[in-house]
């Protein structure tokens, strides 16, 4: 049996067939719970489907119904809003500077081989590693107006206490987000400045530039590929957040915190008008595919 | 350009048992290219690297110019440094690596510009000024880090194994390059390498290294024809020095295998010795010349405009070379005869020279 | 037999005293400057403790209050330390039998997600070129996607085919979520795997698969174990299609226990915050010890992601 390089002639086409074989379980598996349900998705955000009543049981083909109404609908523009405002503070100001300057500091504590580096590593870690509604409920005892550890310690030191969650509700998410998903940037940035040859910095300090000039000039610029790809991705995954927001606030008090997420669940489950849900939770899919394709883009990730 | 001066340095590194660097001490005069040569390990990257500034001694002092300059920046030196992997800077272009120095140390642009096309004139590469590293092959990449240390002017040039990333034409061709630019520009320069053949063809003098101390220090050929001791013996050459066991017999000087040569009169000598003697001076002659030995060939290595023979006399292996015609088989019997000019003896125990 | 010319360096007058102390003097001050100065220690590791402060402070509080008799909202050693609230939520919230699906749909996800991943991200590693792009770009947008979009399809579909409440559909969902990523994962580690391998397997007399089974999956085993690793982990965590698919007590897992528990006792109406807690401990303790006994292993595969880049 000869041995070809993949791509070429009959015995590659041969072996091409059994690996796709290897791919079918897999692909099966996907389609049933992400092709499947976007075509369902799309299929149901045409009809007024509900989860009782009268249009659960004969649900009408209502055409365009649901998206003008979402369109319209000045409940929309809040929660396009508040996702933006949301997204931006949390991800691309909280987790993405967080991420990074944690990344830098530890990286700076790493190499005066300060020994307490690793529990700093550690700790931002726990943050992330758990489950995002114990994160809600953690910081929803850490927001508690009166028992909550924020306003004790104000207290303690003579201030008043904040109403976290329900003066500035949006504030204290993005807070919470912050503390979960910096860890991600961290990483991702941790790596990309151990890629970094330290000879570049003995050529930098050979050639004059201060502690500050080499981190300028030779640090920064090399992280500027990864920076755009990491914030990308803090970004998609932001726009879906859902969990977090709906065990701190259900995006209240009310909607001044009702992301895009929400708003689907909400017409959904609560208002159980499914249909409409599903247009909504249809757009979703549709601004993410052009965030996938502009991550993509961006990325180029190795085939 | 100056002068560098090293005294009594001694450097270790924390997680090392032995010093990286015992009681070094030499002079790398005004205008020489001295190179620093040695097996891995040996300390030379060290020291090159304590007179860069980025390593500080833990004793000893390091002069240039006469001043010390230990716990002194690197950047207050006034030194070029031209490290094994070029260390380009990758996001800026040929132009702006060679401009970063000139720009750090704010000199003028009209200055800058001046140098840059100068030093562009001299290494050739100014058709390659836009590119950035990443599109420049290795030899090209290696001009542009010359480029970037000629274009400081610093009054020192260091240079840690800046051709061992090259392919070999490309390596013997700017060994030329560099030895004919150091000497245009009357540089002085330390050169770290663990190729004696590069040693040998660019140094004005050779310090060798082994273990963090310094075994010799001298030109080239002093160095290839009055070895210190052993270690210096056998690395420079290639092929290396034979050596060859002998014991004494009435007044001469006896190698298993055959030869015999005459003890050097002057005393004391060492108990035990070994015997020196380069593959060129080894004469093969006909059977029955006297002061020959008879040695059975083990295999003939032609290169063209010479051969190299490898023999076993008595019981160690020797490697000759001949003349490119003589071509003995592997298990002919040839003679050898010891050229008494390239008798070289070493103490067995200390590996000093001890005579000829 | 002639001289050796061995030079020694032109030796000033022994330095005197004062200067060898100047030199030393200049060795301390430069080492000092290498190894940062005191101010430095002290400001970065102010740092150190403000973030460990934030990071890990409501971790205690976790723990304070599950192990309290009266648990507070603040950070606080116990009041009345006691292991009642464990005992209290194993009796009457049927902890104890979420623990037992949970454990069971997470190994099960675990199992189905390992051969699934494999195969496919092998595949896709040794696929042509045409095709190989295609698919791998499906699977990164796959990755993409919001669980919070595709929930509500999801509960439509699996009502109407009748998946809710049953572990064969939380088994599948809890293997699909996470494919995407873990896909992605595996392939750069196989893309690192010599092909010459299973090609000396084929010049045997091996079949594909066999060649796979034998030759190449012991090679991959460390990449393995961070994918099995990370399967647990998600299935366990899981929470969003729990919600989602199950109304049957008899099907709750620990993370939909925890929701309601937090629901309905920690939320927003009666506040049992030592409940809560202990439920939430249950929840978090696999998660915390598999993840930082796999934490090399995983970060590093976090971070070769980003190198492919």
């Amino acid at each position: 049996m000869a041995i070809t390089t993949p791509g070429r002639g009959r015995i590659a086409w041969r072996r091409n067939r059994s690996l796709i074989g290897g791919l079918l379980p897999a692909a099966s598996l996907l389609s049933l719970f992400f092709v499947a349900p976007a075509i369902w998705a799309i299929y149901t955000s045409f009809t007024n489907r509900a989860l009782v009543g009268l249009d659960a049981r004969h649900p009408r083909h209502v055409g365009w119904a649901n998206y003008e109404r979402l369109l319209h609908s000045p409940a929309f523009k809040t929660v396009l809003t508040n996702s933006l405002v949301f997204v931006i503070g949390s991800a691309v100001i909280g987790q993405f500077l967080l991420g990074l300057a944690l990344a830098l500091l530890l990286d700076h504590g790493d190499h005066r081989g300060y020994r307490a580096t690793p529990f700093v590593y550690g700790s931002v870690l726990l943050a992330w590693v758990n489950p995002t509604i114990i994160a809600g409920f953690l910081w929803v005892a850490m927001f508690d107006f009166y028992y909550g550890s924020l306003n004790k310690t104000l207290g303690f030191v003579g201030l008043d206490g904040v109403s976290w969650l329900g003066k500035a509700p949006m504030l204290s998410l993005i807070i919470v987000n912050t503390w979960r998903g910096a860890a991600f940037v961290m990483i991702i940035f941790q790596g990309a400045l151990r890629t970094i040859p330290s000879q570049i910095y003995e050529a930098a300090r050979m050639d004059g530039a201060s502690a500050w000039q080499r981190f300028w000039d030779h640090t920064l610029p090399n992280l500027r590929q990864v920076a755009a790809v990491v914030l990308l991705s803090v970004t998609i995954s932001t726009f879906g957040a859902f969990l977090l927001i709906l065990t701190l606030t259900n995006g209240g008090p009310g909607t001044r915190t009702e992301v895009i997420a929400l708003y689907a669940y909400h017409a959904a489950f609560q208002s159980r008008q499914i249909g409409y849900g599903s247009a909504i939770a249809a757009v979703m899919l549709g601004l993410n595919l052009i965030f996938a394709a502009i991550y993509l883009r961006v990325s180029r990730p190795r085939i | 350009m100056a002068e560098i001066q090293f005294e009594h340095v001694v450097k270790q590194f924390t997680r090392q048992a032995t010093p990286a660097v015992d009681d070094l001490s030499f002079t790398v005069n005004d205008g020489e290219l001295l190179i620093l040569l040695g097996p891995s390990g040996c300390g030379k990257t060290t020291a090159l690297r304590m007179i860069a500034g980025l390593e500080e001694p833990d004793a000893g002092d390091i002069r240039i110019d006469g001043q010390s300059v230990v716990g002194v920046e690197p950047k207050e030196r006034d030194i070029a440094l031209v490290f094994q992997q070029y260390a380009l800077y990758p996001h800026l272009s040929a132009r702006d690596n060679l401009l970063y120095p000139l720009k750090v140390q704010k000199i003028s642009k009209q200055e800058r510009q001046q140098r840059i096309d100068q030093t562009a004139e001299l290494l050739k590469i100014g058709h390659l000024l836009d590119r950035k590293p990443g599109q420049l092959s290795g030899g090209e990449q290696q001009r542009v880090a010359l480029g970037r240390a000629i274009v400081r002017q610093p009054r020192v040039f260091l240079m840690d194994e800046p051709l061992s990333n090259l392919d070999a034409k490309l390596r013997t061709h700017m060994r030329t390059e560099i030895k004919t630019l150091q000497q245009q520009l009357g540089a002085t320069m330390a050169f770290v390498t663990h190729d004696q053949a590069e040693a040998m063809t660019m140094a004005d003098r050779i310090a060798v290294m082994n273990s963090g101390r310094l075994q010799q220090l001298a030109t080239p050929d002093e160095m290839y024809r009055f070895p210190a001791n052993l270690f210096v013996a056998e690395f420079l050459g290639s092929p290396p020095m034979n050596t060859l066991p002998v014991h004494r017999q009435n007044g001469h000087l006896a190698v298993p295998g055959g030869w015999s040569v005459p003890a050097p009169a002057h005393s004391p000598m060492p108990e035990s010795l070994v015997l020196g003697i380069r593959p060129e001076a080894i004469e093969v002659v006909p059977s029955g010349t006297p002061g020959a030995s008879p040695a059975s060939v083990i295999v003939s290595e032609p290169l063209g405009s010479e051969v190299i023979v490898n023999v076993t006399l008595g019981e160690t292996m020797v490697r000759v070379r001949t003349a490119p015609d003589i071509r003995p088989r592997p298990g002919e019997l040839i003679h050898l005869r010891p050229h008494p000019d390239g008798i070289r003896l070493f103490d067995k125990e200390t590996g000093a020279y001890v005579g000829a | 037999m002639s001289a050796i010319a061995e030079e020694r360096p032109r030796a000033p007058s022994r330095p005197a005293t004062s200067e060898a102390a100047h030199v030393h003097q200049r060795i301390v001050k430069r080492r000092r400057q290498e190894q940062g100065t005191r101010l430095e220690w002290a400001v970065v590791h102010m740092l150190y403790l403000i973030i460990v402060l934030f990071f890990f402070a409501p971790f205690l509080w976790l723990l304070s209050a599950a192990f309290d008799g009266d648990a507070v909202a603040y950070i606080r050693w116990p009041a009345h330390p006691t292991f009642a609230n464990f005992v209290y939520i194993f009796r009457h919230f049927h902890i104890g039998r979420a623990l037992a699906n949970s454990l069971f749909i997470s190994t099960a996800t675990m199992l189905l997600s390992v051969v699934l991943v494999s195969l496919a991200a092998y595949s896709l590693s040794r696929l042509a070129f045409g095709l190989k792009s295609g698919v791998t770009y499906g699977v990164l947008v796959l990755q993409t996607m919001p669980l919070s979009a595709t929930m509500i399809p999801v509960y439509g579909l699996a009502r109407d085919l009748h998946l809710r409440n049953t572990y064969l559909g939380l088994i599948l969902v809890h293997s699909a979520i996470e494919m995407p990523f873990l896909i992605w994962l595996m392939k750069g580690f196989f893309d690192t795997i010599p092909r010459y391998l299973e090609e000396a397997a084929w010049l045997d007399g091996r079949s594909k698969l066999r060649a796979w089974w034998e030759v190449v999956l012991p090679v991959a085993r460390p990449g393995l174990i961070v994918i099995a690793g990370f399967a647990f982990l998600n299935a366990w965590s899981e929470v969003l299609m729990v919600i989602i698919l199950v109304d049957d007590p008899g099907k709750s897992t620990i993370p939909l226990a925890f929701y309601q528990t937090f629901r309905s006792n920690g939320g927003y109406n009666e506040v049992n915050y030592g409940l809560v807690a202990a439920v939430g401990v249950i929840y978090v303790l696999p998660v915390i010890t598999l993840f930082f006994s796999l934490r090399k292993m995983m970060v590093r595969g976090l971070m070769s992601t980003s190198r492919g880049l």
